[in-house]
C-alpha cells in the first residue's frame, strides 16, 4: 500500500464529510451533549448546575455507547457504499482497492475526530472553567475511547455495505448490527449466563466481554475511572482473571484492535474478488 | 495493444460474454457495437481492471491484466457511460484529486483545461452539483486524459451530449486519434462509429459475430445501396 495513493482520498472523504455539514452537526450534538449533562445531571436530585469532570464523564459514557456507534455505522456505510459513475472511474485508476478502502476509512475516522474534538473539546473547556479539574484526566481516556470506538464501527459500516452492496440492504444491515451490539447482546449474555453453573458462568461472561467492542469500551471507560464498585459483572470478571488494571487495559485495547482490524481485512478480501 | 483472449464472464447463470477474442492494434480507433445486453460494457469494464473474467485473459501493451493490474491500469484511462462525482467538489477540485491519484504534476490540469480541444467556459470553478449532464461528461473526459495514457477507453461517450456537445466531442477524439492514442469505445450512435471508427467489433448476446474494417463496412453500404443501420442489423441478425 502506498501513502501516496491513499492520501488523497483521505483528504476528499474528509473534505466531502466538512462541506456536507456532518462534522459541523457531530461537534454540535457531541459539544451541546456534554453541556447538557454535565449541567443538568444532577437534576433528578434537585439541583442544576456545572458537575465535575468525574460525574460527567460516567453518564456521558453511557449515552456515547448508543450514539458513536449509531452516528458511525451511518456516516460510515453512506460513504462506503457503491456510486456507480464515480467508482467505475476511481477503481479505474492504478490504484488497489484495497488502498481506495483504507483511503475512505482515514477520511472518514478524521472527519470524525475533528468534530470529537471540537465537540468534547469545547465542552471540556467550558465545565474546566465551571468546577475544580478534580477527575480532569479520566475525560482525555473517554474521548480516546470515544475515537476508537468510532473507528471500530467505521470499519464494521465498510464490511456492511461491502457485504449488502445495495443501499437499502447495506443501511439495514447497519441497523442489525447496532441493534445487537448496543442492545441485544447483553441481554443474550446476561440470559446465557443464568443458565450456566458459577464458575462457568464467570467464564462466559468474561470470554463474551470480547465478543462486543461497545462492552469493551465500557468497561475500559469505567476502568479508567477506577470505578471498580460500579462496572458491573464483566469488568469484575476481567479483573478477577486478569489479575490486575493493566492487565486488563491492555487486553481491552488489544480486543478493540482486533475489532478494528478484522472487518477492515475481511472488507479487503471480499472487495478483491467483487465487481465494480 | 490490446489483446482480448477468450473472455467469458457469466453473472450466476447469466452469460454476458461468452468466449470473446479480439487485438486492437497501437494507435487504432476499435468501435464495439451492439444492442443493449449485448456485452459491449462488460468487455471494456473487464479490460479496465473492474470486472473480473471468468475465464480467458487480456493483456494491454504487453501487461497481463489480470495478474498485474495496477501495471496494466498506468496503461489506460476509463470513461464510464455515467459519470458521477460528490456534488460538493469543484470541477478542479475533481480534477487536483485524480490528479494526485495518478502522481501527476497539479499543472498538468491547466494544460488539459487550456487546450483548444477542451473549452471549459470557466465551469473549472463550479461546484459539480451545478454541471449539466453534458459537463459532467466533458469533466470525465478531461479526467480521462489527464494520465496522457497510451490507451482511451470510452464506454458510450456521446449517450449524455446535445448534438453539439457530441460533434465536438467526435473532433476531440479525432484529435486524441491524430496523436496515436489506442481507442476503444462502445457505442449505439452509428454516426460515431463511422466517422471515428477503424475498426468495428460487432457483439450480440455475449458474442462476437464481426469484426471488420470501416472501409469494408463502407464498401458494403455502397456496394448494397443500404445504410450502415441496415447492415449492423444483417450481422447481428446472423447471429
Amino acid at each position: 500500500m502506498e501513502l501516496s495513493s491513499i492520501l488523497p482520498i483521505a483528504r476528499r472523504e474528509l473534505i466531502v464529510a466538512i462541506r456536507n455539514k456532518w462534522t459541523v452537526i457531530f461537534a454540535f450534538v457531541f459539544g451541546s451533549l456534554v453541556l447538557a449533562i454535565s449541567y443538568f445531571g444532577t437534576i433528578t436530585a434537585g439541583e442544576i448546575g456545572f458537575q465535575g469532570f468525574n460525574r460527567t464523564t460516567a453518564s456521558l459514557l453511557s449515552l456515547v455507547l448508543y450514539l458513536i456507534p449509531l452516528v458511525s455505522l451511518m456516516m460510515g456505510t453512506q460513504s462506503f457504499l457503491r456510486n456507480e459513475g464515480e467508482d467505475e472511474m476511481l477503481f479505474s485508476q492504478p490504484v488497489s482497492r484495497s488502498e481506495i478502502l483504507t483511503g475512505k476509512l482515514l477520511g472518514l475516522f478524521a472527519a470524525m475526530t475533528t468534530a470529537t474534538f471540537i465537540g468534547f473539546g469545547v465542552g471540556g473547556v467550558v465545565i474546566a472553567t465551571q468546577t475544580d479539574a478534580e477527575g480532569f484526566l479520566g475525560y482525555p481516556v473517554f474521548v480516546l475511547l470515544s475515537l476508537f470506538l468510532t473507528l471500530v464501527f467505521l470499519s464494521l459500516s465498510m464490511l456492511a455495505a461491502i457485504i449488502s452492496q445495495r443501499k437499502t440492504k447495506a443501511f439495514g444491515l447497519a441497523l442489525l448490527l447496532w441493534f445487537f451490539f448496543v442492545i441485544l447482546y447483553d441481554l443474550l449474555v446476561l440470559g446465557g449466563s443464568l443458565l450456566l453453573k458459577e464458575r462457568s458462568a464467570n467464564y462466559f461472561i468474561f470470554a463474551s466481554l470480547f465478543g462486543n467492542p461497545v462492552d469493551i469500551v465500557r468497561v475500559a471507560g469505567l476502568l479508567s475511572m477506577k470505578g471498580g464498585e460500579v462496572f458491573g459483572a464483566a469488568g469484575a470478571a476481567l479483573l478477577k482473571f486478569l489479575g490486575g488494571y493493566g492487565q486488563a487495559i491492555g487486553a481491552l485495547v488489544v480486543g478493540l484492535i482486533v475489532w478494528t482490524a478484522a472487518p477492515i481485512l475481511a472488507s479487503f478480501r471480499l472487495l478483491r474478488d467483487q465487481d465494480i | 495493444m490490446i489483446e482480448v483472449q477468450g473472455l467469458t464472464k457469466t453473472f450466476g447463470q447469466f452469460t454476458a460474454v461468452d468466449g470473446v477474442s479480439f487485438e486492437v492494434r497501437e494507435g487504432e480507433t476499435f468501435a464495439m457495437l451492439g444492442p443493449n445486453g449485448s456485452g459491449k460494457s462488460t468487455i471494456l469494464k473487464s479490460i479496465a481492471g473492474l470486472q473480473k473474467p471468468t475465464k480467458g485473459t487480456i493483456a494491454i501493451g504487453g501487461v497481463d491484466a489480470l495478474k498485474t493490474p495496477l501495471a496494466a491500469r498506468k496503461l489506460i484511462s476509463y470513461l464510464p457511460q455515467r459519470v458521477g462525482f460528490h456534488d460538493c467538489l469543484t470541477a478542479h477540485e475533481v480534477l487536483e484529486f485524480y490528479c494526485r491519484l495518478r502522481k501527476l504534476p497539479i499543472s498538468r490540469i491547466e494544460e488539459v483545461v487550456h487546450s483548444s480541444e477542451f473549452n471549459f467556459n470557466g465551469f473549472n470553478e463550479k461546484r459539480v452539483a451545478e454541471l449539466s449532464g453534458g459537463m459532467k461528461q466533458k469533466l470525465g473526459l478531461a479526467i480521462a486524459c489527464l494520465a496522457d495514457a497510451p490507451v482511451l477507453l470510452l464506454d458510450e461517450p456521446t449517450v449524455s451530449l446535445d448534438p453539439a456537445g457530441a460533434i465536438a466531442f467526435r473532433k476531440f477524439l479525432k484529435t486524441l486519434k491524430e496523436k496515436g492514442k489506442t481507442i476503444v469505445f462502445t457505442s449505439h450512435v452509428l454516426a460515431d462509429v463511422e466517422m471515428l471508427a477503424d475498426r468495428v467489433a460487432v457483439l450480440v448476446d455475449g458474442k462476437l459475430t464481426a469484426v471488420l474494417p470501416i472501409e469494408e463496412l463502407r464498401q458494403q453500404i455502397a456496394d448494397k445501396n443500404r445504410s450502415l443501420e441496415e447492415i449492423y442489423l444483417e450481422y447481428a441478425s446472423a447471429a
